[in-house]
């Protein structure tokens, strides 16, 4: 079975932060949650760059191996999901993550946590594919549609890539061949610099 | 003509000035940073960036909640009652006359504070043990109605946590006694009735006392610290492991308090409903203690 995997080219990311957008429109992420942001390290200086990040769906995830309730568990292709109506809010998959992927709406009372939030790759929950608890709950589910996920497949200089992580690897390993790396990697000097 | 030279003096001045400060600025920030490439320690700067210093205490808490935490709490509840279960049948139960003369030792504001504090940290035990075996419920709603009493249990204990400080602080000092006390066991580990070194309280209501009052303020800061998640990340996960950790020394007192009141010296549930003990009773378990 296929491994799906993110991966984004820090070399094209322009920080235009239009996965946010799309996935927070295109899932109805309640106001304040973020599945996903762009990060951007050396603003204004020299050597700036951009990367998109979001659950990391990591093989041997964090969150699942603290979880008390056991809500979270990753599917055959490696997908990290929640259940939100197993999830109490205890923001311990918040602690353990390196990311800081979970994301918590506020709860009814006393200041609680709700049930936890993150990118779930665009493939729904454990509920039933397309039900409209689903949908509700966790938004699209376009993985079931044979769809790469709204963020990846929106972004305009395609730096950021979705699916099978060997196809993903063999994409940014043929654009990595051709732009050069290190030194020799395509810049300034390729594109303006008159000999 | 005189204006004409001094305002293209003052003219050529600014240039100047102008020419300085810009090189002096551009030098630095020139296109050639543009040429720049990505090198893999700019990758991990830029990792870095994301994931901060997760690799001390956000690794060690994954480690501790994911392999460590619950595997402690069930040996608590599992192995301390069962010990508990063969003192009971091996060295059995103490018993005093409660015929005898009777010594008052709780007063009623005593003992409603100590029940307040025993309904509210009861909750907090069962609820905080629910929440750790949460999966094996299934959580969701039950394990969340858990947590919300959790909370509500966690204030009133902690203004009670306050009072039982104030009331009984006066008497919990260690003393040199109690060194005695803790290489005997308290004397429970023989059936015989010999006198015990201990004043008001011994050794491991002292312990308890402590751990119970000031362990119970720390737990209720640091959980809620974990509650709110406020400020930095790093703090409420070193707050969540010290809240597991001292979480699995009370749960394991709090065991021990039950079992010497419920069994362990029979009838002495007694002295914290009616306030008072049987002469007998503190003569040999609260020997030097100077009653009038």
């Amino acid at each position: 079975m296929a491994r799906m995997r993110f991966l984004c080219d820090t070399e094209r990311c322009i920080d235009c932060s239009g996965c946010v957008v799309a996935c927070k429109e295109g899932n109805h992420v309640p106001v304040g949650i973020n599945r996903r942001r762009v990060i951007t390290m050396k603003q204004g200086e020299p050597g700036e760059k951009s990367i998109s990040v979001a659950c990391m769906h990591c093989s041997d995830a964090p969150c699942i191996a603290v979880c008390p309730v056991d809500a979270i568990y990753q599917r055959a292709d490696g997908i990290v999901l929640v259940s939100k109506e197993t999830c109490i809010g205890c923001g311990y998959c918040f602690m353990a993550c390196p990311f800081g992927a979970p994301q918590f709406p506020k709860g009814n009372v006393f200041g609680a946590r709700g049930a936890m939030d993150k990118c779930t790759f665009c493939a729904g929950g454990p509920e039933e594919n397309f039900s409209a608890e689903e949908k509700k709950l966790y938004g699209q589910n376009r993985i079931a549609e044979g769809k790469v996920p709204l963020c990846a497949s929106m972004c305009a200089t395609k730096a950021l890539l979705a699916g099978d992580a060997d196809v993903v690897a063999d994409v940014f390993r043929e654009r990595v061949f051709q732009r050069g790396s290190g030194v020799n990697a395509w810049g300034w000097n390729r594109a303006y610099k008159k000999d | 003509m005189h204006r004409l030279i001094a305002s293209g003096v003052l003219v050529m001045v600014v240039y100047a000035i102008a020419l300085i400060i810009g090189t002096a600025i551009a030098a630095p920030t020139s296109l050639t940073g543009f040429t720049q490439v990505f090198f893999p320690q700019q990758y991990s700067e830029l990792y870095g960036g994301i994931t901060g210093d997760w690799q001390q205490l956000g690794q060690l808490f994954t480690q501790l909640q994911g392999d460590l935490f619950w595997k402690v709490f069930l040996g608590v509840i599992t192995v301390v009652p069962a010990v508990f279960l063969l003192h009971f049948m091996i060295v059995g139960a103490k018993s005093f006359s409660h015929d005898g003369p009777q010594i008052l030792f709780f007063n009623a504001f005593t003992r409603l504070i100590h029940w307040i504090g025993a309904i509210a940290f009861s909750l907090l035990v069962i609820t905080g043990l629910l929440i750790i075996f949460g999966g094996i419920f299934g959580g969701g709603a039950p394990i969340r109605f858990a947590r919300t009493v959790h909370l509500v249990a966690a204030i009133v204990f902690a203004f009670d946590a306050v009072l039982m400080f104030l009331i009984w602080v006066k008497d919990m000092f260690p003393a040199l006694c109690d060194i005695h006390w803790i290489f005997i066991l308290g004397g429970y580990l023989s059936k015989e009735k010999k006198p015990v070194p201990a004043g008001k309280y011994n050794a491991g209501q002292k312990a308890w006392f402590w751990l119970a009052t000031v362990g119970g303020l720390a737990m209720a800061y640091t959980g809620y610290v974990i509650w709110g998640m406020q400020g930095d990340l790093d703090t409420v996960r070193l707050y969540a492991i010290i809240h597991n950790i001292l979480g699995m020394v009370l749960v394991s007192l709090f065991l021990t308090h039950l079992y010497m009141s419920l069994f362990a010296i029979k009838g002495s549930l007694n002295s914290m409903i009616t306030g008072y003990k049987p002469k007998e009773e503190v003569d040999i378990l609260h020997s030097r203690y100077k009653y009038e």
